[in-house]
């Protein structure tokens, strides 16, 4: 059977070029065992070539301008024709011409490339049909939603459904109102992040979805160089991110993701307030000596005064005293210190706020001036 | 072949229906009456029974729905491996008034070689009394033991006046012994590699030891080297003290090869609970858990996955099994044997620094 290779040939400026293929590439899997997934999709037509790179869990498409002299599609290797263009020099012009018979010849001055390609009908694609709701939001939000849960998403592959991100609408009943927001929320088992924000206009309806972590790697790494707005779609099975010139789209995790709420107390009662840079540091200190194995940091609350402490048989013991705001009973109360250093460089703000029970239940941690995040940690037996 | 070196004193020791004993030792109220200590639920197995359950035929590893089947007033216990991790500790403090040379094969049972012994006893039948008087003093149990010169030819030894016994091999009725004997009372061969000698007419010791070695690696790999040794009553492994381990697994060969899903999934239960009984007995934890699948031809696969934390109770290990299971299905072809094993062991985390659980 003769396969049907298209061809194409077109001239695009190497920056535009790096850029995109940059973006892409980075979902393509270095050890694949489909040939065709390590390769990028090059698709020209009507003055822009469309770049496309899947994982088949996962696609990113991006356009960028050229001067496409015959319009067409081929594929090549994504790794190695990101290498060439990375390499080539700054300000030069590329061109990328496919006769269709399984090479794509790229120029760009007295250079030239031949590479093998393969056939573009055979390239998988995520079929759109999004046919669920769209909303937007603005990319510093969605970046801080991600940044402020994504550490806590779970790597245990048997709970699959905590390996992503569950996003939702909900009802905020912080202040006695019930405001309507957008949820974040991840977790491993051990600590749970959630962050909300004021519901953006047409996300009333969307369906709870867990977006998975490779997903949320990706659309945080394009964030930073997106416009002001994201335009985020849902369907039953994936979700779709877009902005600028490129569009992202993920298979959603296929699972339930557990009723979180229900481990986020709400009668603890022993509150403390401490400078969230200063207990970080001390805690960064202490835990030096605390196991390599277990981390653990012991932390003796008195009225006034918190206490960090930690012992390993090998390495010795550490203790170092701040003072906090905090007037309840004494209490002791242990933490893996790697999970307290992951929420402290979540706080921004100058305080941070612990509520607390007892040593075996779970604690919530706030910023004092910001209600938009909650962390909540179950402690470690010390 | 160099000047031959003075037979070794081997005793092999192994407790008497061990967490079974030690329950109705605990609890009087089970005692003469017959008791499987293992799961009772649906897919549980037994790990241990009474010799009054063996009586109706319940044996370790049979699935507790039968073996309630075979004997229906049989008391199922849940096992309590804390306790017999530290009967066992007592037993090696035993063990090591007597020889240094100890090989620990599981909870209960153990290799010694005392043919340089400290207690000053030139025979090892007296040593492996004074060590089963000792176990009955300290622990209230009974054990039996094994003695011979080699490893393979004591464990057959410490099985043949079970419960309760000693029995002694002298190297001059080693290969008279094992003449006789049916080859699926040899340690190393199982129902599934009993069944395929029967079909090559090898019934005995004796069978076993008219074949060449050619022949039985032919037929039985690099197991068929062991095989033409101990039929002649040569068994060479030395007792390996102090041995590290590395990894905890069981493996079924099966009588007849699995073709469904159903089949296999059932056939693992079995292996999960014994690898499971393994490590929370020893205490060590894995993070690796490997699936191990041969098929009617031989052809070998395995599956593995490590996680972040050791796999930590029994569930756990049963759903990453199954998982593993499930990435080799549908089955081109019938399955001879499945193996799990657990690997990148570690100690458990002690109590004192263990990190909760939200309630999810």
């Amino acid at each position: 059977m003769a396969v049907q290779r298209i061809s194409m040939k077109l001239t695009i400026e190497r920056a535009a070029l790096l850029r995109s293929l940059g973006h892409v590439q980075s979902v393509v899997e270095r050890r694949t065992t489909i040939p065709i997934l390590s390769n990028v999709l090059l698709r020209g037509a009507g003055g822009e070539l469309a770049l496309s790179a899947t994982d088949l869990d996962l696609e990113i498409v991006e356009t960028a301008p050229a001067d496409v002299s015959r319009a067409g599609a081929v594929t090549a290797p994504a790794h190695t024709l990101y290498d060439i263009v990375r390499k080539l020099p700054d300000g030069c012009q590329v061109e990328i011409d496919s006769d269709g018979a399984g090479t794509l010849i790229l120029r760009s001055g007295r250079s030239q490339f031949r590479l093998g390609s393969l056939a573009a009908d055979d390239f998988p694609q995520l079929s759109d049909g999004n046919d669920g709701p769209s909303f937007r939001m603005m990319a510093a939000d969605l970046r801080q939603m991600i940044d402020r849960t994504r550490f806590a998403i779970s790597t245990e592959e048997t709970r699959y459904y905590l390996n992503g991100i569950y996003l939702h609408a909900a009802k905020s009943k912080a202040s006695g109102d019930e405001l309507p927001v957008l949820r974040a929320v991840a977790t491993d088992g051990h600590r749970l992040a959630r962050v909300e924000l004021p519901l953006p206009e047409g996300a009333a309806n969307i369906p709870g979805v867990i977006v998975p972590r490779k997903a949320v790697a990706e659309i945080r790494k394009l964030i930073d160089e997106a416009a002001d707005t994201i335009e985020i779609s849902l369907s039953e099975t994936k979700i779709r991110f877009a902005f600028d010139t490129v569009v992202l789209t993920s298979k959603l995790i296929d699972g339930s993701f557990p009723d979180y709420e229900r481990v986020i107390p709400s009668g603890n009662d022993k509150v403390m307030e401490v400078g969230a840079r200063l207990f970080a540091n001390a805690v960064d200190r202490v835990a030096t000596i605390s196991t390599e194995k277990s981390r653990s940091i012991k932390l003796s609350l008195s009225p006034g005064s918190l206490v960090l402490s930690a012992t390993s048989p090998e390495a010795g013991s550490a203790t170092e005293e701040l003072e906090v705001d905090y007037s309840a009973g004494n209490i002791e109360i242990g933490f893996n210190s790697r999970y307290l250093l992951d929420i402290m460089q979540q706080i921004s703000g100058e305080l941070a706020r612990f509520t607390m029970a007892d040593a075996a239940s779970p604690t919530v941690v706030r910023e004092v001036s910001d209600a938009t995040a909650l962390y909540v940690l179950m402690p470690m037996r010390v | 072949m160099a000047v031959a070196a003075p037979p070794r004193k081997i005793i092999h020791i192994d407790m008497d229906a061990f967490y079974a004993a030690v329950e109705q030792r605990d609890h009087p109220e089970l005692q003469g009456r017959p008791i499987a200590v293992g799961g009772s639920r649906e897919r549980g197995v037994v790990a241990t029974a009474s010799y009054e359950a063996r009586k109706f035929g319940v044996h370790s590893a049979m699935p507790s729905v039968t073996a309630k089947r075979k004997c229906p007033d049989l008391i199922f216990v849940k096992p309590r491996f804390e306790v017999y991790k530290a009967i066992s500790l007592q037993l090696r403090a035993i063990f090591a008034r007597f020889t240094p040379v100890i090989e620990p094969l599981s909870l209960d049972e153990a290799y010694l070689d005392v043919t340089g012994n400290l207690s000053g006893s030139a025979s090892a039948t007296a040593i492996a009394e004074a060590i089963r008087a000792k176990i009955r003093a300290s622990t209230g149990l009974t054990a039996s033991a094994g003695v011979s010169y080699n490893k393979f030819l004591a464990k057959l030894a410490s099985d043949y006046r079970k419960p309760d016994g000693c029995f002694v091999i002298p190297p001059r009725l080693g290969p008279a012994f094992v003449a006789t004997l049916p080859i699926r009372k040899f340690h190393g061969i199982g129902p599934a590699t009993a069944a395929k000698m029967n079909g090559l007419g090898i019934d005995t010791g004796l069978d076993l030891r008219a074949r060449s070695l050619l022949f039985l690696e032919h037929h039985f790999g690099k197991a068929g080297r062991y095989y033409y040794g101990v039929a002649r009553a040569i068994d060479d492994r030395p007792v390996q003290a102090d041995r590290i381990r590395k990894s905890i697994g069981a493996e079924n060969t099966f009588l007849a090869d699995l073709f469904s899903a159903a089949d296999m999934r059932a056939a693992l239960q079995p292996i999960i609970e014994k690898v499971w009984s393994c490590c929370a007995g020893s205490a060590l934890r894995g993070r690796t858990v490997t699936l191990k699948v041969k098929y009617a031809d031989f052809h070998q696969v395995t599956r593995s996955r490590t996680g972040t934390a050791p796999v930590a109770t029994r569930d756990e290990l049963a759903q990453v099994g199954l998982a593993l299971l499930d990435s080799v299905l549908p089955l081109a072809k019938g399955v001879r044997l499945l193996g799990l094993t657990v690997s990148s062991l570690g100690d458990e985390a002690p109590e004192s620094q263990r990190q909760l659980d939200l309630a999810l």
